[in-house]
This record gives C-alpha cells, structure tokens and sequence, in this order.
C-alpha cells in the first residue's frame, strides 16, 4: 500500500529524527552544523558558538517532535540557534557590534578618483570556473583564511546568504538585522573577496 | 549620472537582482561604457560563485565528532528511559 507517491529527502530525514534514528540524526548534524555554526558566530566567539551548536542538537531531540514543517528543516534549526545564541548574549549582557555606515570597503573606496573614475581600476578578468579556480591548493587555502578573518558578523552573513543559500528575509530574522543592513555585510565581505582573489591572481601570494 | 564609485556600491544588489528598475538600467547603461567596471562586476560575480562553490565544502569533522557523541548518548539515555518505565 503505497500512498505516498513521493517523499522528498528532507521528509525522509525528519521522519528518522522523530523516531530518534540515530543515522538520520548523523546525517542531520554533517549537513547542518556548518550552517548552525554560522548563526552562532554571529552573536558569540568561537568556543560559546561551539558550544550552543552542541546544546542545540541535544535540545532537538525532543524539539523535533513539534516541528510542524512551516519553515524547512534548515531554517527552523537555524531559528533554534540564534534564539539560544541571543539568550547566551543577553545573559552576558553583550551585543553584536557591526559597522553598516559604508558600503563600499575602505581598501576598494581608496582605488577611485575624486571624480569618482577608477584610480586604479581592476587588472585582470577572472575567466576560470570556480571549480577550476578552486583546484589550486592555493588558492583555497587563501580563501580559508581570508574568510577566517572577515569580521563575525559578515562572514555570517555571507555564508548564511551566499553558502547556506537562505533567502533574504529568512537571513534577517535569523540574525536580527534589517534587509539594508544586510545588503551592506554580505556586499562587504564580498568586497574582501574579490580583493584577495585579484591579489592572489596578480601576485601568486595570498 | 552614475559613476564608477556609486556602481562600486551597489554592485551586490545589482548582482543579486534587488536593484530598482531605474538604477538597474543605469548601471546598464553604465557597463555598456565602461570597461573597468564590466571587469569589476564580472570578478566580483567570480568571487560570489568561489565562495558558494568552496563554503559548501567546508565540515569541522571533530566538532562533527563531538555533536554526534553527545546526540547519542542522549539517544540511549532517553531510550533506556523509556524501556524502565517504573
């Protein structure tokens, strides 16, 4: 007796998490954690990040039984997140500092003229595939880094956005920010990118 | 009139389609006429697709390890739970 004609992954997946299977729950933690961890560094340094993510999988045990599938299962866990991220940070009475005055990086701003032309205008074209750029070691180590060391609350933003692919407005609820805020962290951190890719093309070094 | 710098800030939202009407056609209109900034949008967009394409790849194993650990103990714990019911 088949009734359901079809199951999406995703289905199959919170179906194992209700009955507490805990292969479903293996799986779960591989394909969600890094994007979890994202939200967390939002809002706290490295080691309480890590450790709410833990706390988080624990609690969803339970928690997983009223999820009702009004949002997907990725943004619900990241709902989960921010909420105990913030409860951590208000107890510690801290908040998220983040700089959303300039949109334009200060490294990129200093390459116009005071017309408004370019200064020193962009070298060369990137031609290669991402892929193809990515199979230099290199380069994906400097890309590490640099990702590494964008402020949390770009670096956030931007894998929440561009990695995690959430929508916009999923992105702004979850990290409390508003949509034009938002626009001004990803296009930063974007910004920084596209600085070390064309530093690393021209020079070789990171 | 749009310059190389107002372009410059407003690249992402161009990228992304979340540009009004009226500054998506004069940054087209822009790009139509200036070189640098076709190159500067066409790298910017290289850059977004490098982050997605490598992001995706990135998994802390042992912080993976760690999670895993504690799920199923509190798996067994809650399971045994419920075989004792007394």
């Amino acid at each position: 007796m088949d009734t359901a004609t079809h199951q999406s992954d995703e289905d199959i997946l919170i179906h194992g998490l209700k009955s507490g299977n805990q292969s479903a729950f293996h799986k779960a933690v591989r394909l969600y954690t890094p994007g979890m961890l994202a939200v967390a560094r939002f809002y706290l340094d490295h080691s309480a990040a890590e450790e709410t993510v833990q706390d988080c999988w624990v609690t969803v045990i339970d928690a997983i039984q009223k999820f009702e599938g009004r949002s997907g299962l990725k943004t619900w866990l990241h709902r989960i997140v921010a909420n105990r991220a913030k409860n951590h940070l208000r107890k510690a009475k801290r908040e998220v500092s983040a700089d959303f005055s300039e949109t334009l990086d200060p490294e990129l701003a200093d390459r116009f003229a005071p017309n408004g032309r370019w200064a020193t205008p962009p070298s060369l074209k990137t031609n290669e595939s991402a892929q193809a750029l990515l199979e230099n070691g290199a380069l994906s180590d400097c890309l590490d880094k640099h990702l590494a060391s964008l402020p949390e609350t770009q670096r956030s933003a931007l894998l929440l956005y561009e990695a995690h692919q959430h929508k916009s407005d999923d992105v702004c609820n979850i990290l409390d920010v508003s949509a034009s805020n938002l626009r001004v962290l990803v296009h930063r951190a974007r910004q920084k990118i596209f600085l070390m890719v064309e530093t690393f093309q021209e020079t070789g070094e990171c | 009139m749009l310059m190389c710098r107002d372009l410059a800030r407003i690249a992402s939202d161009y990228i992304d389609g979340e540009l009004g009407p009226m500054d998506t056609v004069s940054v087209k209109m822009h790009l139509m006429m200036c070189g640098h900034c076709r190159t500067f949008i066409g790298n910017l967009r290289a850059s977004v697709d490098l982050i997605n394409a490598h992001s995706s790849q990135q998994l802390d194993e042992e912080l993976v390890r760690r999670i895993d650990e504690r799920v199923t103990e509190s798996l067994n714990a809650r399971n045994s739970g419920n075989g004792n019911s007394d």
